[in-house]
């Protein structure tokens, strides 16, 4: 065992100094030597030597005295930051196994861990270059690199004032990294951090918070995102319109497959993606619709998922005003004297509730034109979306007679487009049929609105 | 504190290095030390520090005492006045028998008053915010850009963040409004957003100025889409954090002096967002009893 032999060669080397320096019994040394190999100090200054590495251990004979040691210690250190060694060991591939490996040579290269403070704060900046920030793992690995034991305090003064406080800061550091990547740390690192710092420390501490709260968080969003989203476009585009459909019963069409086609002079025809819902309610709607009135193709409206935005179209119509507006007759078997009085329609009686059974809101409706479809395609052109009315005009005739004008929005100031969609302003309106069109010349909106 | 005032009228040595100080040419800012005057009111970061004497802070001027004497005495009659009707002005019938609540609704260019729009901008950030009237002058809209580059001042490790914060209500001599909430138990709001997590913050009124940044918080998660999203959010469901910290003693929302509210998105996602508001308002469900949704037990228990 190597600090036996240690212990037994300061005996033989320092054994004056020994003395002088502490009043240390024979007993003493037995039971160093009878604990298990963890660096602690028990003989004073020259017990630092047991935290030594093994290299230099193997090299220096026996009777060197500290000033040299130290001196063969820092003779070849240059100022090298760690950033270095995570930009030359990932050369080929940043990944976890060579993040992984970066870590290993950490560890083994010095016992002591020299610098291990600022070796962490450099691994946990890179960690999102290496795409490992979300593995707990990895997480786990890295506060490995802590040496054990050392930064446990041992009474209760060290307690109070903030034992370690470099070593606990950076703890808490990679626990909050953890945190705002919304990773919950498990019972590994309940047990190194405890190894590590002891129970009642600030990493501990932050620790207890994480499991205390992030539970909670997690998983509170009635619309929920996964992390890995399809990079599929026709399945990004259902999910997302399912999403905003707010309708179970609404179908999703896929009205046209992306694809590339060469024609014959050699030129690339890229088809993008048209994927389309509709609900029956929005279809009832639509056949309701008064034909001399236009609709609208309006768009792109962006919708957030995560990090990635996406663009949806929508076709819908104008208020129409209340002179216009057509009421519709209710069903004589519900209204009139012949109704069911369990479960009345409609009671002519004057009967006036309180304010205490009132639970409307004291507010004008916002009104609103009615929404008869969604879509989401690859390319946000005219094209593109006449080709979407045309499929739709499958479920819903109607269309044929309505004039359709389309009011795409082309580069707002605010809208930039996560994906490459190319806009241009609506000018043209599109007719499935013979009938008469209205052209309307949309301005320009500068701030594009959901209405 | 009185600090300032206790270093005025110590020994006159004090006093006379202070007037020797003055003697000197080129001195801008004040130099009494104290822990109010050093960090003084919140000063927003990114704006330049207010270093007038505090004499000169005071502005005289006939008109605007005028001005001020109607505006206050008009405000304080009408208080009394409206005390005569029933409680904050309203009927008793109405306070006593009303489930619901409208409390901030937009219906006018003049609603938009009401509400602050800030962003990282503050501290150096490259976000921006804006709020507008939406279509037919019925709802907001709150829409900007997020950007969470971190500003370079070697202190701030993350940014990109915006707010809509209600202004605090005001009584007549500029007394704080507060809103009594006491007999609702859910904030019910009407809104559209685009698919992203937001957080609405509710403060109210402290009794020791240590706690003057607590903030009760929980989360709207908007659908996203073009029709508009109603959400149910129970009182007992915000938890109490202050200057951005969850603290580990929690308790329940008190709703007899609320001052205001607020809405606030960080989510990491740089790009345009928008939040279309219809209305605030409050609510009973006599269904939900929970008191609160966090234990309040001890956290951290001392070394037995």
């Amino acid at each position: 065992m190597k600090i036996t032999r240690f212990l037994m060669r300061t005996q033989h080397a320092g054994w004056i100094t020994l003395f002088v320096k502490t009043p240390i019994k024979p007993s003493c040394f037995h039971a160093a030597l009878l604990r298990p190999p963890i660096p602690r100090i028990c003989i004073g200054q020259e017990a630092r030597w047991i935290h030594c590495g093994s290299t230099v251990y193997k090299d220096k004979p026996d009777n060197s005295d500290l000033s040299k040691l130290f001196e063969n210690e820092t003779k070849a250190k240059s100022l090298v930051t760690h950033d270095d060694l995570f930009e030359r060991t990932a050369k080929d591939a940043k990944n976890k196994a060579s993040f992984n490996r970066v870590v290993d040579v950490f560890n083994k290269q010095d016992i002591r861990r020299r610098g291990h403070v600022e070796f962490i704060y450099a691994a946990l900046q890179k960690m999102p270059e290496f795409g490992v920030e979300r593995d707990l793992a990895v997480y786990n690995k890295l506060l490995d690199v802590f040496p054990k034991e050392v930064f446990v305090p041992r009474n209760f003064i060290q307690r109070m004032f903030n034992h370690y406080p470099r070593q606990q800061e950076c703890a808490v550091q990679v626990l909050e990294q953890m945190e705002n990547y919304g990773i919950v740390p498990n019972v590994e690192t309940k047990v190194l951090l405890v190894q590590i710092f002891g129970e009642k420390g600030h990493p501990v501490r932050k620790y207890q918070r994480l499991m205390y709260w992030l539970p909670k968080f997690k998983h509170i969003n009635p619309f929920p995102v996964p992390f890995e989203l399809t990079q599929d476009p026709i399945d990004l585009a259902r999910f997302s319109l399912t999403r905003i459909a707010n309708d179970l019963d609404a179908k999703i069409t896929v009205y046209q497959y992306p694809s590339t086609d060469v024609t014959e002079t050699g030129e690339e025809v890229t088809q993008p993606h048209i994927v389309g819902i509709q609900g029956p309610e929005q279809i009832s709607l639509l056949a309701k619709h008064n034909p001399n009135r236009p609709v609208f193709v309006e768009g792109p409206f962006p919708l957030w998922l995560r990090k990635t935005c996406v663009q949806y179209y929508l076709l819908r119509a104008d208020l129409v005003p209340p002179e216009e507006r057509v009421q519709d007759e209710p069903d004589p078997e519900l209204v009139g004297p012949n109704q069911c009085l369990f479960y009345p329609w409609q009671i002519d009686l004057d009967l006036s509730r309180d304010m205490g059974d009132d639970f409307s809101y004291d507010v004008e409706d916002v009104e609103e034109g009615p929404v008869y479809a969604m879509c989401m395609a690859g390319q946000g052109d005219q094209a593109t979306l006449a080709r979407w009315i045309c499929g739709l005009q499958e479920t819903n005739p109607i269309l044929g007679r309505i004039p359709t004008v389309f009011r795409l929005e082309s580069g707002s100031r605010e809208l930039q487009t996560a994906a490459d969609v190319q806009h241009d302003s609506g000018q043209n309106s599109q007719s499935g049929s013979e009938q008469e069109h209205i052209i309307e010349e949309e301005q320009l909106h500068s701030q594009r609105m959901k209405q | 504190m009185a600090v300032s005032r206790v270093t005025l009228q110590t020994p006159a040595g004090v006093c006379g290095l202070f007037r020797r100080q003055l003697l000197q040419p080129s001195l801008s800012h004040p130099t009494i030390l104290s822990t109010r005057s050093i960090y003084g009111e919140y000063k927003r970061p990114g704006q330049p520090p207010d270093k007038r004497w505090p004499w000169e802070k005071i502005r005289f001027d006939f008109s605007k005492g005028v001005e001020g004497i109607q505006k206050h005495f008009g405000l304080l009659k009408d208080e009394f006045v409206g005390r005569l009707r029933g409680p904050e002005g309203r009927p008793l019938l109405d306070h006593m028998l009303e489930q619901t609540l409208v409390q901030w609704e937009f219906r006018g260019p003049e609603s938009l008053d009401q509400w602050v729009v800030s962003s990282d901008k503050e501290i150096g950030g490259q976000s921006e915010a804006y709020l507008k009237l939406g279509k037919n002058n019925t709802t907001c809209m709150l829409y900007g850009t997020l950007c969470s580059v971190p500003p370079r001042d070697g202190e701030t490790r993350y940014s990109g963040y915006c707010t809509l914060r209600s202004k605090q209500t005001l009584l007549s001599f500029d007394r704080k409004r507060h809103f009594d909430w006491s007999t609702f138990n859910t904030l019910y709001i009407r809104f559209r957003g685009d698919g992203r997590p937001w957080m609405i913050n509710i403060s109210a009124e402290m009794y020791f100025s240590h706690n003057k940044n607590d903030i009760y918080s929980y989360f709207l998660y908007t659908r996203g889409g073009p029709y508009w999203q109603e959400v149910k959010i129970p009182f007992s469901k915000f938890f109490l954090s202050s200057r951005g910290r969850i603290q580990d003693d929690q308790h329940c929302l008190w709703l007899d002096k609320v001052n205001n509210i607020g809405f606030t998105l960080g989510d990491k996602a740089d790009g345009p967002f928008q939040l279309e508001i219809d209305f605030i308002a409050l609510c009973i469900d006599r269904a939900h009893t929970e008191e609160f949704a966090y234990e309040k037990f001890k956290r951290n228990p001392e070394v037995p």
